[in-house]
């Protein structure tokens, strides 16, 4: 089982590297490079471009930048892979080799917009995303799996109908433009039900986040969920909507599966109450694929809803992806395509490591 | 019954001899699939939207009476038979000469709009998809059929692309390579689209290539190559068809996004379902519900008539994965 782990974590590594790579070729790919801002200054002469272009690595190959970038190598290709600094052992000051920069040491660079760090920026993004999906995704893992199996119990009947054309209906839905709908019925005369967008009403609450916010929550604790619940209806809506759709079709095939095994057959042999095999000897062995799959959805939670949080003004991930791509900020995209992937790829691993531990017939060689 | 012997002339009245075995009717893998095709009523249902679709999109311009990119010039403040409904926040369906409504600002004909909007959106969801199955193809196949290093190399780079949140690197690349034009935005989406059906066709490949009639095959010298086409791939092909057009929808619910965000193709010079509706969120809380509506009516529309049809494809196709 161990071994299991320790092999199936190893093969995370070449993808993991993988990314980097991509995420670097992305970066550049993008027309020009950070000299290019000197070339209409005419009191930057050529000799300064190029002395810049040295200072930064900029006239470096290609996989020495890269090296650079991930900081594995420091100036000219000194190794920096370890931590830098200074370390105390037994009152003895010991001077390391490594640094501190780089993607190796969580240091993503600086924003090319408004100069901040990247992952300050991604810091403060990640917590309304998490609100806005963690809470999504609660209400739609429970929704699907009520549903998904009662429809199973009650394969053809008229729930089993309706959920199977809500289904068909809710998959095909474009996620940003049933967002779209919401508004234009929900938040709008005659049905103003809720606000259209954003995270907090601008008019008494602070801005979420900033320490003023959190007095807020501290001193109106009742005021400050009750603003949140009703920005969060539309855009948890869109997205319980959109989710269920997939995963109670899932759960029920997986729930209709299980039923039909011979050990069901077995149990009501046996004589036992229809409601003992169904939850006792069913519903068991129907939430193997069910872990794997719902342990497949966590990097979501990163990655954001990107059409949902951008169709409601959400300030989560996805959204300050897209305001990223608008004003060509790399440094932040790549900060932002690095650490989703790599939250996918621990995602994976997770629920390959979840299916072994919770099915003991997963062989492990 | 055996489906071989339903159409045969049991009779022998007719045939020209009264031989059982001549009156047999053979079909074909695909007359057989057809079949089973036709009796999925849904599948039938979805096979006639997306056709029609298609049929909207090549005929349903020329029957307009008004040109997308035509902007009108504005004759009354005020929508055609009204006092008080402001044209420039739209004007709602059914008013005189414009069935579906006119959307805010610019006032173009709604009807106008999503009919010439099928083209470019059906053409990159088919395009690109069909790109992206050669691609995928080519390269599960080959990792499938040679093994080794080359599968290891070929399978990683998959790895890679499926971890990657991809829509991400697609507006990224539409972003900084797509000047509008829809073209490019197919390309874009071909080229990172082809992960999931590589790895499909590397799965089925590998269990073909050990069939004894591959075996065969090699044994009498037959080329890698003309394994690789004539003997393996169209064992594969019924799969590869179904994925094929499920991710249509797919590329047509994604190219609309991408569009709608302002990234994808620009709509002043060709108008998708996705860009049309860049600006209707402007004229939302003008109470203008109509333009938002009709184009996403048409992607779900779509969207659910392809996924009734690979549905249908894949219990016609693939027998044994009926339920």
């Amino acid at each position: 089982m161990l071994k299991y782990i320790v092999r199936r974590s190893l093969q995370a590594i070449p993808v993991l590297f993988g990314i980097t790579i991509v995420c670097f070729m992305l970066m550049h790919l993008q027309p020009g490079n950070p000299a290019d801002r000197f070339a209409q200054n005419p009191k930057i002469t050529q000799a300064q471009i190029e002395a810049f272009k040295h200072r930064w690595g900029l006239d470096e190959p290609l996989p020495a930048q890269y090296c650079m970038w991930m900081g594995a190598c420091g100036d000219k290709g000194v190794l920096n892979a370890l931590p830098g600094g200074n370390i105390n052992i037994a009152g003895v000051s010991i001077a390391l080799p490594g640094g501190d920069n780089g993607v190796l040491h969580g240091d993503f660079g600086y924003s090319i917009f408004d100069g901040s760090p990247v992952t300050t920026i991604i810091a403060n993004r990640a917590l309304p995303t998490l609100i806005l999906a963690g809470t999504a995704y609660v209400i739609w893992i429970t929704i699907a799996f009520l549903a998904g199996v009662y429809a199973a119990v009650k394969r053809y009947g008229k729930f089993d109908s309706a959920l199977t054309i809500f289904n068909y209906v809710g998959y095909s839905l474009p996620t940003f433009w049933l967002g779209l709908m919401l508004i234009a019925f929900l938040s709008v005369p005659p049905l103003k039900i809720f606000p259209a967008s954003g995270m907090w009403d601008a008019r008494t609450v602070p801005i979420f986040g900033t320490g003023d916010y959190w007095t807020f929550v501290g001193s109106h604790p009742l005021d400050a969920l009750t603003d949140l619940a009703r920005h969060l209806a539309l855009p948890v809506l869109t997205l319980v909507l959109v989710s269920v759709a997939g995963d109670s079709r899932f759960i029920r095939s997986s729930m209709l599966d299980a039923l039909n095994q011979d050990y069901v057959k077995t149990a009501r042999a046996k004589g036992l109450s229809e409601r003992r095999v169904i939850f006792r000897h069913a519903l068991r062995n129907a939430l193997l694929p069910v872990i794997t799959n719902v342990g497949l959805e966590i990097p979501f939670l990163f990655s954001g809803a990107i059409a949902t949080e951008t169709i409601f003004s959400w300030p989560g991930m996805g959204r300050q992806f897209v305001e990223s791509v608008g004003h060509n900020d790399y440094t932040v995209l790549m900060g932002i395509l690095l650490i989703t992937s790599v939250v996918v790829v621990f995602g994976n691993l997770f629920a390959d490591i979840m299916y072994a531990v919770v099915d003991p017939r997963v062989k492990y060689d | 019954m055996d489906p071989r012997i339903e159409d045969a002339d049991l009779t022998g009245a007719g045939g020209p001899s009264p031989d059982y075995e001549v009156a047999l009717v053979s079909l074909n893998q695909w007359q057989l699939a057809w079949r089973r095709f036709k009796k999925h009523r849904l599948a039938l249902i979805g096979a006639c939207i997306f056709v029609g679709m298609i049929a909207i999109a090549v005929f349903g311009p020329i029957f307009l009476p008004y040109d997308p990119t035509f902007v009108p010039v504005p004759d009354s403040l005020f929508c055609p038979g009204s006092t008080t409904q402001l044209a420039y926040s739209g004007c709602p369906p059914f008013t005189p000469g414009h069935i579906l409504g006119t959307t805010g600002s610019l006032r173009l004909d709604l009807l106008t709009l999503v009919v010439n909007g099928a083209r470019v959106s059906l053409l990159i969801g088919l395009g690109a998809s069909i790109f992206s199955a050669v691609i995928g193809t080519i390269v599960g196949g080959l990792a499938g059929y040679f093994g080794g290093w080359l599968d290891n190399i070929l399978m990683r780079i998959v790895d890679v692309m499926l971890s990657i949140p991809i829509l991400f690197v697609i507006i990224i690349f539409a972003e900084v390579f797509g000047n509008g034009d829809w073209r490019v935005i197919l390309i874009v989406f071909a080229v990172f689209g082809w992960q999931g059906i590589a790895r499909l066709v590397r799965s089925l490949f590998l269990t073909l290539r050990t069939e004894v009639f591959v075996d065969a095959a090699r044994a009498v010298g037959v080329s890698d190559v003309r394994i690789i086409f004539r003997h393996i791939l169209p064992n594969a092909v019924s799969p590869i068809i179904v994925s094929t057009t499920l991710s249509v929808a797919g590329v047509i619910i994604g190219e609309a996004f991408v569009s709608f965000i302002g990234y994808g193709v620009n709509p002043q010079l060709t108008p998708t379902w996705g860009n049309e509706l860049t600006a209707a969120q402007d004229f939302i809380a003008q109470g203008n519900w109509w333009w938002p509506t009709f184009p996403g009516l048409a992607i779900v529309l779509t969207v659910l008539g392809i996924n009734f049809m690979g549905d249908g494809l894949r219990d016609a196709l693939d027998p044994r994965s009926r339920e």
